[in-house]
């Protein structure tokens, strides 16, 4: 571990030396309902004492970005200082009648899907601001879709460096394994946000990857 | 459309070289308009990050809850071996953009998509 701090105490006077040192702003994509916000909420109670959002079954709930300042995360002494920006779910096609299981009325559901396309084009836009993504894929689903592509094709193109988080661990169906094996060249960390399982893993990734 | 008839489907083949002249939203733009007329385009190879970016925002600003819930976009890829055959790169063989009320993937492989078209009462399958 001296190693790694020390690794760690020299890539930082090297980030300052050529002008990386900038505030670090770690962005949370995915698809929607896929636990971005659960996830945020997640980290900033355990770091900041209070949840970053609200969360809900309905998909597209997080229609905007938002962002949490400050955050301060420590893994073995050494620690990473930035911002949260929760972004909405990313999706190539929205639906109103798929809101209207979840009960809401016509009107409503017509009003959050264009809420939600307005959401789509804002996160997109923030791949230009963010320095540091948390990919948050559900583990229980196919991971291989155009959107999870995209944003990586993204992320790598303008070089970002991110962290796939396998969320939903805690069900039966989740399987970590599957996002590993179609993604091998990334880092894959399997938690549940809503419980708070392995998030120490997480923390740790983080901080090697975006110190 | 075309004088397009309401339960058929038109499909748009276009090749590499016939992207190549035009500019990133120039590309956008036609898959788009077409798109939103109830066309499917499939395109030789594929669109890059930048371009898929564009084309998924673009897309959320041409949905009309009413009439085009957006799209749906399907890959197959190849397998390019470089090098004097040394690495080994996965390329996208041919991309299908379609509006999402119509496609339906039934079964996608990496060397074979099964694909289903909804038009209405009558149905169109591809594969």
């Amino acid at each position: 571990m001296r190693k790694f701090f020390r690794r760690s105490f020299f890539k930082n006077i090297f980030n300052k030396l050529i002008g990386k040192d900038k505030k670090l702003k770690i962005g949370l994509y995915g698809h929607p309902n896929s636990g971005k916000t659960t996830l945020a909420n997640t980290m900033t109670s355990d770091w900041l004492g209070k949840p970053i959002g609200l969360i809900s079954e309905i998909p597209h709930e997080t229609r905007r970005v938002y962002r949490q300042e400050k955050v301060k995360i420590e893994y073995d002494g050494v620690e990473l200082d930035f911002d949260i920006v929760d972004t909405p779910g990313i999706a190539t096609k929205i639906d109103y009648k798929n809101f209207l299981e979840f009960g809401l009325s016509e009107e409503e559901a017509k009003e959050r899907a264009k809420e939600a396309t307005k959401g789509i084009i804002e996160a997109i836009k923030w791949l230009d601001d963010v320095t540091g993504v948390l990919l948050v894929v559900d583990a229980t689903q196919d991971p291989l879709t155009q959107a999870n592509i995209t944003i990586m094709g993204n992320l790598e193109a303008r070089k970002i460096p991110f962290v796939i988080v396998a969320n939903k661990i805690d069900l039966p169906e989740a399987s970590s394994e599957r996002i590993s094996s179609v993604f091998p060249q990334h880092t894959v960390v399997p938690v549940s946000a809503l419980h708070g399982e392995n998030t120490a893993d997480l923390y740790q990734a983080m901080v090697e990857k975006f110190n | 459309m075309d004088s397009k008839e309401s339960n058929a489907l038109k499909m748009d083949f276009l090749s590499s070289d016939a992207l190549k002249t035009r500019t990133g939203m120039e590309k956008i733009s036609m898959i788009v308009d077409k798109v939103k007329d109830g066309d499917l385009v499939v395109i030789e190879g594929g669109l890059t990050p930048e371009e898929e970016a564009n084309l998924i925002e673009t897309t959320m600003r041409e949905i009309d809850v009413e009439n085009f819930m957006g799209i749906d976009i399907f890959t197959l890829e190849t397998n390019k071996t470089s090098f004097f055959g040394l690495s080994k790169k996965k390329t996208i063989g041919i991309t299908i953009i379609g509006p999402a009320n119509v496609m339906k993937a039934v079964k996608k492989k990496s060397n074979f998509l099964s694909m289903i078209a909804n038009l209405g009462d009558s149905g169109a399958s591809l594969h």
